[in-house]
C-alpha cells in the first residue's frame, strides 16, 4: 500500500538525490530535454488553426506488391494522411485502402522499435535489448568468418518483397560484395509459375494487360479487382473500360470473387481446370479458322523453326484435337456450347485481353496452364497488341556497380530437391526448409531473413515453426522487420528496420500505358527511435567488414545510391526533381508495342555487330563463345541473344529469352520442356490428388480480397477493422451433403494438418470445394492481427483501446494445412490443390 | 494565502521541498528510460534508500535481493523489455497509446496527444536534445518535462520570485490535467498487474501514487493563492 504523505514522498526526495548524485558519477540517467524552462510571455505559437502546416511529400507505397506513386501529409511531424501522386500515369491519382492504411504501418503501438537478442530458449520469448552497434557488431562476428574462411555460401539471405533499388543494393551489393549466393526469395509462393511459363513462350515474364484499348477480357483465375499485383494501375481502368466503352468481361473462377460479381458473367469451374477449357478454346478457334494466321510467323509451333504457317497451323491442330470442348465439359464442368460461345466471343472481338492468375496457375503443372493461356492469345493475336495481352514495360534506372568478392558460393537448397522442379528459374522457395531439414544438400551457418516470414506465408506451418526452432538446423537467425511477427518470436536476433514511409527508393514498377514511370520513394519522417532502414545497414555492415561497397565517392547510403540513379538515368530530370516531383515520364514517349517486330538488319549488319546465325538451326543471332558452339550449349547462351530470323529469312527482335535458352519465338513448342518429357506445345495434366477423392472430401482452394496482402497486413488497425474473418465457403449442396450449416463451426483437415473456421454456406462457390482466404490467423503480429497487445491479465477498466479495438477476431490461416509442394514445371506453391476433409465440430 | 505546502516549506524552504519533488521525478524518469545497470540497482538497494522507498509504502520482493547482482541486472533487463519495449506483448510507454480522446485519434505511435506533448513542452521553452531519438511522448519525458518545471519553480522561490513559482505550478496542473491524469493511472494499472518482479510493480504503485499526489498538491495550492 502506497502512502501519498508529504512527509514520505520528501523523504524519498532526499534519497533520490543522492542516488541520482551518485547515478552522475557512475553515468546513469540519459535525459531527453535541454534548456530551461523560460517564463517569458508568448514562446512558441503552436495553435492548430494558425500555425500548423501540413507538408506534402511524394513518396511511393509499398503495401502492396503494386507500389503505387503517393503523396504523404506530414503535420507537426506526424504523418497524418497518404494519397495517391495525381502526376502518375500508372495510377492516375487514385489509392486504394491499403495505400491509405500506410500510417498505421509506421504507428503501429506493437512496433519494434530498437535491436532485440533473445534471452533463454530460442521461441520462448524472452528478449534483451541492445543498442545498434552492439547488434551490428554481433552481427558481424556472425557473417565475418564465413567470408573470411571462403565460406560466404553459410551466410543465406531470404527475402520476400525486395524490389527496385532495394533488390540492387542489399543483392547486387552488400550480398554479392559478401559473396554469397545463397539467396532464397518467395517468388514461388506468390506466381513463379506463370513467370515460367512466360519464359518458357514469349520470354522475360509479366504481362500488362491494356484495359485502355481492349474490347473484350476474359479473365481465367485473376482477382484482378482485388488483388492484382498491379491492382490500382489495372483495376480502374478496366472498370472504366466496362462502364465507359461497354467492354465485358468474363470470369472463369471456382468463386465468387469481387472480381466475377462485377463481370459481365461468372463462370464456375472446378479448381485447376482452367487449361483444359483454353486448351478446348484453342481447339474451338483453329478447327473453325478463327485465329490470326499473320501472327503465326512469329510464332515457333513445330520442332521446325522454318515450318510455313500451314505447317505450324496443322500440328498445333494436330495436337488440339483430342483437347475438345466436349472432353473439356467432362473436366470442367462447363458446358461445351459455353466453351465455343465464349470461344468465338473471344476470337472475333478485336482486340481482346487474356488475362490470368493464381486461380489458374498454383496448381500442379499450373505453368501449363499459363501456356495454354499463352497459346489462346497466340492463336487471337492478342499479344503485345494494343489492347491485348502486352509485354511489361517499366522504369531502368542506372545504378552504381559493386566490387566483385574474393569468392562468390551457394547452398544447393534454393531450387528443390534434385529432380523435384524442371525449371526452378524463380527457385522453389517453398521447399527451402524442408531442404535444410534434411540437410543433404548442406546448411546455412546463419540464416537471415528480410520483408518475409518463413513461418507464416508458407504452407505446412508447423514444420516451418519446428526448423526455425531448431538451433541443431539453424545455429544463428537474424529477423530483419518493423515488426513481431510469428517468424521474427523464432529468431536470434532482431533488427527493426524502417517502414516502408521512412526510407528511400527508386521504384520500377510496369506501367499500364506502355510508357515506362520513374518514380522514387522518399521519408516521409525519419524512422522512429533512430531505427536503421536495412539498406543503410547494409552500408555499416559493409564499412565493419572492411568491404566497401562502392569504388567511387559519395555513396555512402541509401539516399546516394538513388540520388545516383536520379542523377545518372538517361532522361530523369535530377535528384532534385524527383524529389520535389516523385513521378517522372518521357512525355514525348510513345507506348511500346509489337516489341517483337522490330527490323534488327540484314545478316551482314549482325555479323558486322559480331552476332553468329547458330549453326543449330534454331535461328537465333547471339554472341557465339567459341567456334562451332550452338545456342544452348551454356546455360547463358541467352544473355546475348540479339534477333531471331524469321522462316522468310527476315531479322526481327522476336520474344527476347530471358533465364533459360528459348528462340526468338513465341515458343508455344518448347523443346526445352520436352527435353525434360513434358508435352512440347501446351498440354492438360490432372491434378493427382483429384483424381480419386473420396465421398466428402473437399478440394481447399485460397484467395485474397482487397484490404489484405498475403501475409503483411493485419497489423494495420484501419485494415483488419473491414476484414478480420475468414469463412469457410461452402456451396449448399455439399454442406447439405456433410450436415453443415451456415455458421456451423467445422474442422477443415489434409494430409499435413488442420484449422477450424467458420462455414459460410453460399451459391458463390462451386460445389465440392471450400475457399479460405489468406491475410489472417495470425498469433502475433500485434493487437490488431492476433489481439496480442500487452501482458494479460488487464483489469478490465484498463483496456481503454476496447472502444475502438472493437473487433475480437482475427481469422484463421489455411497453410497449417497446405502442403508445401510445387508445380513440377515450375516449383510454384500448389495453392489450390489440398484435399481436405471438412466435418462439422 | 498559501497553502499548506508553502507554509512547510516556509519552515524550511521553499526550494528544498522542490528540490524533493524534482529528486523523484528524475528518479523515476531514469527507471523508465532505460534499463537498469549495475551502479544503479547498487544504489536502489543502498539500506538508506530502500528505507526511503519503504517510509512511502514500497514492497519489494525477494527477487529483488537474492542471486547474483549480474543474474538480477540480465533478469530486470528482461523485465523491462518485456513490460516496455516488446518485442510482441508489452505496453508500449507512450501517451498517444493509452490517453483516450474523445475524437478517436489514439491507441498509436505518434498520436495527436504526442503532437500536443511535444508542442506543450516547447511552449515552454525547452527543446529535445538533437540526440534525443526517441518519441516525444515517452513516460520518461514527461516525468523529465515535470522535473524541469519544478526546478524552475525551486528558483523561483530561491529568487522570492512568487509570481514566477506560481505560473510554473499553473504550468505544472495544466500538464497534469492534460496529460499526465489521463494516462499514467491507466499505464501504471497495467504495469502493476503484468509485471513479474516486485521493483517495476512497486515503481508503477509509486509513479501512479506520486501523479496523485502532486496534482492534488498542485490544485490545494493555487486554490489558496
Amino acid at each position: 500500500m502506497i502512502r501519498t504523505t508529504r512527509r514520505n514522498f520528501l523523504k524519498l526526495g532526499m534519497a533520490s538525490g543522492a542516488l541520482l548524485a551518485a547515478g552522475e558519477v557512475i553515468g546513469c540517467g540519459q535525459e531527453s530535454l535541454t534548456g530551461t524552462v523560460s517564463l517569458e510571455p508568448g514562446g512558441k505559437d503552436f495553435s492548430p488553426k494558425t500555425g500548423a502546416e501540413r507538408t506534402a511529400i511524394p513518396t511511393a507505397c509499398w503495401n502492396c506488391v503494386t507500389r503505387c506513386a503517393a503523396i504523404g501529409f506530414v503535420e507537426d511531424g506526424r504523418l497524418v494522411k497518404m494519397e495517391s501522386n495525381p502526376d502518375s500515369i500508372r495510377t492516375e491519382g487514385k489509392m486504394c485502402a491499403k495505400g491509405q492504411a500506410g500510417p498505421n504501418h509506421v504507428y503501429d503501438p506493437d512496433r519494434v522499435l530498437y535491436p532485440m537478442k533473445r534471452v533463454g530458449p530460442r521461441g520462448g520469448g524472452q528478449w534483451q535489448r541492445l543498442s545498434w552497434d552492439a547488434a551490428l557488431t554481433e552481427i558481424v562476428d556472425h557473417i565475418k568468418p564465413l567470408r573470411d574462411a571462403g565460406t560466404p555460401e553459410k551466410f543465406m539471405f531470404h527475402y520476400g518483397r525486395m524490389k527496385a533499388s532495394s533488390s540492387k543494393l542489399v543483392k547486387s551489393s552488400f550480398l554479392h560484395t559478401f559473396g554469397t549466393e545463397t539467396i532464397g526469395n518467395h517468388t514461388s509462393i506468390c506466381e513463379g509459375g506463370k513467370w515460367v511459363a512466360q519464359e518458357l513462350t514469349w520470354g522475360k515474364h509479366y504481362d500488362s494487360w491494356d484495359f485502355d484499348n481492349t474490347g473484350f477480357v476474359l479473365n481465367f483465375g485473376s482477382n484482378v479487382f482485388e488483388a492484382h499485383t498491379n491492382h490500382i494501375p489495372t483495376s480502374p481502368r478496366l472498370i472504366r473500360a466496362m462502364t465507359d466503352r461497354g467492354v465485358r468481361l468474363i470470369t472463369f473462377d471456382v468463386k465468387l470473387s469481387n472480381t466475377a460479381a462485377k463481370s459481365s458473367e461468372w463462370i464456375p469451374i472446378k479448381p485447376g481446370t482452367d487449361g483444359a477449357v483454353m486448351l478446348a478454346m484453342c481447339n474451338h478457334i483453329i478447327s473453325n479458322n478463327l485465329h490470326d494466321r499473320d501472327f503465326l510467323d512469329y510464332v515457333k509451333a513445330t520442332g521446325d523453326p522454318d515450318a510455313s504457317t500451314e505447317e505450324k497451323e496443322d500440328s498445333l491442330r494436330n495436337h488440339l484435337d483430342r483437347f475438345t470442348p466436349e472432353w473439356a465439359e467432362g473436366i470442367s464442368g462447363i458446358s461445351a456450347d459455353k466453351i465455343k460461345a465464349v470461344a468465338e466471343d473471344f476470337a472475333t472481338t478485336k482486340p481482346a485481353c487474356l488475362i490470368t492468375y493464381r486461380g489458374a496457375v498454383a496448381h500442379y503443372c499450373g505453368a501449363e496452364n499459363e501456356r495454354s493461356a499463352m497459346m489462346l492469345a497466340s492463336l487471337t493475336g492478342n499479344i503485345d497488341n494494343p489492347g491485348g495481352r502486352c509485354k511489361a514495360v517499366g522504369a531502368s534506372w542506372e545504378y552504381p556497380k559493386s566490387p566483385d568478392p574474393p569468392e562468390k558460393k551457394g547452398l544447393k537448397i534454393l531450387n528443390g530437391f534434385p529432380g523435384q522442379v524442371a525449371f526452378p528459374n524463380h527457385h522453389v522457395s517453398n521447399q527451402i526448409l524442408k531442404m535444410i531439414k534434411d540437410g543433404s544438400a548442406g546448411r546455412p551457418e546463419v540464416y537471415m531473413w528480410y520483408c518475409h516470414t518463413p513461418v507464416f506465408a508458407n504452407g505446412e506451418v508447423q514444420e516451418n515453426i519446428d526448423v526455425l526452432k531448431d538451433e541443431s538446423m539453424l545455429p544463428y537467425s537474424i529477423c530483419i522487420n518493423p515488426f513481431y511477427d510469428e517468424s521474427a518470436a523464432l529468431a536470434d536476433l532482431i533488427l527493426p528496420d524502417a517502414t516502408y514511409l521512412e526510407r528511400w527508393d527508386s521504384e520500377d514498377m510496369v506501367s499500364p500505358t506502355q510508357v515506362a514511370e520513374y518514380y522514387i520513394r522518399q521519408p516521409l519522417v525519419e524512422p522512429l527511435c533512430g531505427i536503421k532502414s536495412f539498406a543503410d545497414v547494409c552500408f555499416d555492415l559493409a564499412d565493419r567488414m572492411g568491404m566497401p561497397l562502392f569504388e567511387s565517392e559519395g555513396i555512402n547510403s541509401m539516399e546516394d545510391f538513388v540520388r545516383y540513379a536520379c542523377e545518372n538515368t538517361t532522361g530523369v530530370p535530377g535528384f532534385d526533381y524527383m524529389k520535389q516531383n516523385g513521378v517522372w515520364h518521357d512525355p514525348e514517349a510513345e507506348p511500346k508495342y509489337y516489341s517483337y517486330k522490330k527490323d534488327m538488319g540484314t545478316d551482314e549488319d549482325l555479323i558486322a555487330g559480331s552476332y553468329t546465325l547458330d549453326p543449330g538451326g534454331t535461328g537465333v543471332w547471339w554472341k557465339q563463345p567459341k567456334e562451332d558452339a550452338r545456342y544452348g550449349d551454356d546455360k547463358h547462351d541467352y544473355k546475348t541473344y540479339k534477333a531471331q530470323k524469321l522462316a522468310d529469312g527476315t531479322n526481327v527482335s522476336g520474344f527476347k529469352p530471358d533465364k533459360i535458352n528459348k528462340s526468338g519465338f513465341m515458343e508455344l513448342y518448347s523443346e526445352l520442356l520436352a527435353g525434360k518429357d513434358y508435352s512440347a506445345l501446351p498440354s492438360y495434366y490432372p491434378i493427382p490428388e483429384h483424381q480419386n477423392m473420396s465421398a466428402g472430401q473437399l478440394v481447399l482452394t485460397t484467395y485474397k480480397v482487397a484490404v489484405q496482402t498475403h501475409s503483411r497486413n493485419a497489423n494495420c488497425k484501419w485494415l483488419s477493422e473491414l476484414f478480420h474473418e475468414n469463412p469457410g465457403w461452402i456451396h449448399p449442396d455439399t454442406a447439405a451433403s456433410l450436415g453443415i450449416g451456415d455458421g456451423d463451426t467445422v474442422s477443415v483437415t489434409s494430409s499435413v494438418g488442420s484449422f477450424k473456421t467458420k462455414a459460410r454456406v453460399t451459391k458463390g462457390i462451386i460445389p465440392g470445394a471450400i475457399a479460405v482466404s489468406h491475410h489472417l490467423g495470425h498469433w502475433q503480429y500485434g493487437r490488431y492481427a492476433s489481439g496480442n497487445p500487452s501482458p494479460d491479465p488487464q483489469p478490465a477498466e484498463c483496456r481503454p483501446e476496447a472502444e475502438q479495438h472493437w473487433w475480437n477476431t482475427y481469422g484463421v490461416r489455411p497453410n497449417w494445412a497446405i502442403p508445401n509442394s510445387p508445380d513440377p514445371i515450375s516449383g510454384q506453391q500448389r495453392w489450390m490443390d489440398t484435399v481436405v476433409t471438412v466435418t462439422k465440430i | 494565502m498559501r497553502g499548506e505546502l508553502v507554509e512547510e516549506a516556509d519552515k524550511n524552504s521553499k526550494a528544498e521541498n522542490s528540490l524533493g519533488l524534482i529528486n523523484i521525478y528524475s528518479f523515476l524518469a531514469t527507471i523508465y528510460n532505460e534499463e537498469i545497470t549495475a551502479p544503479v540497482l547498487r544504489q536502489i538497494r543502498n539500506p538508506r534508500f530502500l528505507e526511503a522507498l519503504s517510509s512511502v509504502g514500497v514492497q519489494l520482493d525477494d527477487d529483488m535481493f537474492k542471486g547474483s547482482e549480474d543474474r538480477l541486472v540480465e533478469d530486470l533487463a528482461v523485465e523491462y523489455a518485456r513490460l516496455f519495449l516488446g518485442p510482441g506483448k508489452h505496453i508500449p510507454p507512450y501517451e498517444s497509446v493509452h490517453h483516450e480522446r474523445t475524437d478517436g485519434d489514439w491507441g498509436s505511435l505518434w498520436g495527436a496527444d504526442t503532437v500536443a506533448v511535444k508542442k506543450f513542452i516547447e511552449s515552454t521553452g525547452l527543446e529535445y536534445r538533437s540526440e534525443y531519438d526517441g518519441l516525444p511522448d515517452h513516460i520518461g519525458v514527461e516525468l523529465e518535462f515535470m522535473k524541469e518545471v519544478t526546478r524552475r519553480e525551486a528558483q523561483a522561490w530561491e529568487e522570492k520570485d512568487e509570481d514566477g513559482a506560481d505560473c510554473c505550478l499553473k504550468i505544472k496542473k495544466k500538464f497534469i490535467e492534460e496529460h499526465l491524469a489521463r494516462w499514467i493511472p491507466v499505464f501504471c494499472d497495467k504495469v502493476i498487474a503484468a509485471a513479474n518482479l516486485s521493483f517495476y510493480r512497486e515503481i508503477a504503485a509509486i509513479t501512479k501514487s506520486f501523479i496523485e499526489f502532486e496534482r492534488k498538491e498542485t490544485d490545494r495550492y493555487l486554490s489558496r493563492v
